[in-house]
């Protein structure tokens, strides 16, 4: 049972505010030796502000925070660093151009002018090897998928050897598989003594991993739990302050005619090895097809050949009848084909434009948002307005700079973007990665409704929940190929999930 | 208990106005102290050298008139700066093609020299914009196609250029009765018109002016100024999106090439009426400073441009009165340029106090 005297960090009556924001009101919570905590709440609760807190990256405008039984100012994460805090951070803040170990190396607390490499290189294996986690330690940080770069970032942390560990969303980018194997590692972590503060929204995760859980909403500490003690539901309504539908409710459509179909696809990765062998599938009118994969299996370039990013090496790909294999990503996108990439800041939006000016980003030269040579100022911002208001986008104008979104809004401007040209076809990947529930229930209901409409969509994901239901198909890619192609009430999770591992079915 | 207080510096989320013209206040204050620091160092009267520095700018009528003249290339050069950054594209190749526009439009001057003056005009400024023009455009094509840094390429075209100039001096374009290396003298229907009596002020003054016009409406309310700034920003997401980085790229270089040119056109044909290999006195390399100074707003480019050619010649008269060399203006530009950067990224910051026990 837990007792007073293993608090690792404590914080009283903490509050933070931004400007006129209070992010954090007068929070309250303890943190124990050996404990996985979660800290669950919506996008914009101030789960992440208050880790920052800790981590010494913020500083609260009042209340306290104690460590092991003592006073702390935390100024700055160095501070935190020496107590043995480190966290990861949702956004990763790796160096792209380094390896892997150059990353960990230079980021080693030891004062030394050089980068023992070597020593980093047999510690970091034994770690890797401790938690079997299979990482190339000299591949460059750019190079790795998401999923890699998270392991990056935990490793780092744990090569430091802390003892409270604080993790800002660290599945949002898992595979259930790498989740699960994440939380094997903390279950081992937590046995040897170290505390893991646990960022997220999502319940089920929760419930698998936490020992207790702190649920916070619009800033406030609404409850902390023995998650034993407390159902999802319990939590959910906790969390969003009313009931939560956990079911989608999916009509049966006929599925329409084809509409993109690809084969035999080839192409390369940004390192030159191959990443897409030879995938095909077909995707129809009203259909949603799932394409499932552990993260760096070829979704990545699959959906950059789709959209006319990437150059294929081989094969074709026909849009209503017509190859579009030599078209631009702006033809692409004329004839009909939307597209949502995984990484929205990066690849989805200027972040320094106004919300308007994001909401006609590919459309700039259309006849619709032009007066003579000019931009027509008047009807860009008009037709945001509409966008805004019928997407739900919380902005405070039209021209706000992008910046300030949230991470689901972000999310809603491209969304609201792409689908107001009216797509024939939609390219997804990872739609709703990092995004709290509300959002994600809107962004499942609009894609349902776009399949309703006879819109054709590709939505690759690496949420096996997501998948199963929404998807009429799933397609498991496999090391750049489509090694199969399940009928989602037919296929059970464990099949997927072992297709995706490569020991499943056989090619088609 | 005992209450420390302490100093903490935070970040901004905004940065007001307010503060943005403090910190520009706070950057001339401390511009103009080291420039007096200078002065004293080189043992002239610290008044004496201000005041020579203002009178040679704006001190009369004539000398304002005669820092509109100085300002004309520098605005031009600015505006190229502009344009080029706005975009990321970190073109250095400003003096280059300054020095290619006043190539190319010397060349047409001397092909089509018999066309009526007002036909000679147009021809010559058309020549000169293609010249600079092409002149961006290689470092563009050299990047689109072989990935090589535009930084490293267009200065290095910079000293192909002025080279290519210099040996043009020496044979083909040489004034035969002349022992230096320099072109006859332009003919006065070539000329650019004199906007006023008994001044040097040309119509490039009123191009620059144009062009700073242009170049705004085409950045803030254009699609193609929407896509030089969305690339500037975000390149990736311009690509994924659609946009065609690489012909953007191309036309920036090409425009901003073009506008150095014109610069080039303008001393040639309305300052310097002959082609010597110093008709730019680093106009390309101040350009730069210049845009960096007007944040990047081809409207600012005027005024600070104006203010950069009334230092230019403020440090001439500085010369003759003090004993320092007018090449404190370079040094004064530089530091002006630091102090600016500086106070515009202290201004990102604020100081707080912090209390605690």
């Amino acid at each position: 049972m837990i007792d007073n005297s293993s608090i690792v960090i404590e914080t009283k009556n903490l509050t933070k505010r931004f400007q006129n924001v209070v992010a954090n009101d007068c929070v309250s919570i303890d943190f124990h030796r050996g404990e996985i905590h979660s800290l669950l709440g919506e996008n914009g609760a101030g789960k992440t502000t208050l880790a920052e807190c800790l981590f010494g990256f913020y500083q609260p405008d009042s209340g306290e925070i104690y460590h092991k039984g003592k006073r702390v100012t935390l100024s700055s994460p160095r501070d935190a660093i020496k107590l043995g805090i480190g966290m990861v951070h949702q956004h990763f803040v790796l160096i792209r151009p380094f390896s892997v170990l150059e990353n960990i190396a230079m980021s080693s607390l030891k004062k030394s002018v050089l980068l023992d490499l070597t020593a980093t290189e047999q510690k970091m294996g034994f770690l890797c090897e401790q938690y079997g986690i299979t990482l190339d330690l000299h591949a460059k940080v750019w190079q790795l998928s998401v999923g890699e770069q998270q392991w990056v970032e935990i490793l780092k942390a744990v090569y430091y050897g802390v003892d409270l560990l604080i993790l800002d969303e660290p599945t949002a980018s898992l595979t259930p598989q790498e989740a699960n194997q994440l939380f094997s590692v903390l279950g081992q972590m937590k046995k040897q003594g170290l505390s893991v503060i646990f960022i997220t929204h999502k319940l089920k995760e929760v419930m698998d991993i936490s020992d207790r859980v702190s649920v916070l909403r619009k800033g406030k500490l609404i409850d902390t739990v023995m998650t034993s003690e407390v159902t999802k539901e319990d939590l959910a309504r906790k969390m969003v302050g009313r009931d939560v539908v956990f079911q989608i409710k999916k009509d049966r459509s006929t599925i329409g005619e084809p509409i993109l179909k690809a084969t035999n696809l080839r192409t390369q990765n940004d390192r030159g090895l191959d990443a897409l062998r030879g995938a095909s599938f077909t995707l129809h009118k009203s259909e949603i097809l799932g394409i499932a994969g552990i993260a760096g299996n070829g979704q990545r370039e699959l959906f950059e050949v789709l959209t006319g990013i990437r150059r294929l090496k081989g094969g074709e790909i026909q849009f209503n009848g017509k190859s579009i294999i030599n078209n631009s990503p702006e033809e692409i996108k004329n004839l009909g084909i939307a597209h949502i990439p995984d990484d929205r800041i990066s690849e989805g939006l200027i972040m320094d434009f106004s919300v308007a000016d994001n909401l006609i980003l590919g459309r700039q030269r259309d006849k619709d948002y032009r007066k003579g040579p000019f931009l027509d100022r008047k009807k860009i911002i008009d037709s945001a307005a509409d966008l805004i208001r019928i997407f739900n986008i919380v902005s405070p104008s039209p021209l706000n700079r992008t910046r300030f979104l949230s991470g689901g809004n972000l999310q809603k401007v491209i969304l609201a973007r792409e689908l107001n040209r009216d797509p024939k076809c939609l390219v997804a990947n990872q739609p709703t990665r990092g995004l709290d529930v509300g959002v994600i229930e809107y962004i499942h209901g609009r894609l349902l409704e776009l399949r309703k409409l006879g819109v054709g969509i590709l939505l690759i994901s690496e949420d096996l929940d997501e998948l199963f239901s929404l998807s009429d198909r799933i397609a498991v890619v496999y090391r750049g190929e489509i090694v199969e192609t399940f009928n989602t009430p037919d296929a059970s999770l464990e099949e997927v999930g072992l297709c995706m591992a490569g020991t499943g079915g056989v090619s088609i | 208990m005992k209450l420390k207080i302490g100093f903490k510096v935070e970040k901004r989320k905004n940065v007001s106005p307010a503060a943005q013209i403090m910190s520009l206040m706070i950057a001339l204050l401390l511009s103009a102290l080291a420039t007096g620091l200078l002065m004293v160092i080189g043992k002239a009267n610290v008044a004496e050298g201000f005041i020579a520095i203002y009178k040679g700018a704006f001190g009369t009528w004539k000398a304002s008139i005669e820092s509109l003249v100085k300002a004309t290339p520098l605005i031009l050069t600015g505006l190229a700066t502009v344009i080029a950054f706005r975009a990321r594209i970190w073109n250095i190749g400003q003096e280059g093609q300054l020095y290619i526009g006043a190539i190319t439009a010397y060349w047409a001057y001397t092909q089509f020299t018999d066309l009526p003056p007002a036909a000679l005009l147009t021809t010559t400024i058309l020549f000169a914009l293609i010249g600079g023009a092409v002149c961006g455009f290689m470092p563009a094509f050299i990047k689109a196609k072989f990935a090589v840094d535009e930084i490293i390429t267009t200065i290095m075209l910079n000293y192909i250029v002025i080279y290519f100039l210099s040996w043009l001096l020496s044979g083909p374009w040489k004034d035969p009765s002349h022992y230096y290396q320099q072109s006859p003298t332009i003919l006065e229907k070539a000329q650019f018109p004199i906007l006023m009596v008994h001044t040097r002020l040309h119509l490039g003054f009123i191009l620059a002016i144009v062009a700073a016009l242009i170049l705004y409406l085409l950045i803030s309310k254009t699609p193609l100024g929407y896509e030089i700034q969305a690339m500037g920003f975000n390149p990736t997401a311009s690509r994924f999106q659609g946009i065609n980085v690489v012909k953007t790229m191309l036309i920036v270089m090409m425009i901003s090439g073009a506008v150095s040119g014109l610069a080039g056109a303008g001393e040639l044909f309305g300052v310097i009426l002959r082609l010597k290999s110093n008709i730019s006195l680093g106009y390309g390399y101040t350009g730069i400073i210049i845009a960096m100074l007007a944040g990047l707003e081809p409207l600012a480019v005027i005024p600070v441009a104006i203010l950069f050619g009334g230092l230019i010649n403020g440090s001439f008269l500085l010369q003759t009165t003090t004993n320092i060399p007018s090449a404190l203006v370079y040094v004064i530009q530089a530091i002006v340029l630091l102090f600016f950067l500086g106070a515009r990224a202290a201004s990102v910051y604020r100081l707080r106090i912090t209390k605690s026990d």
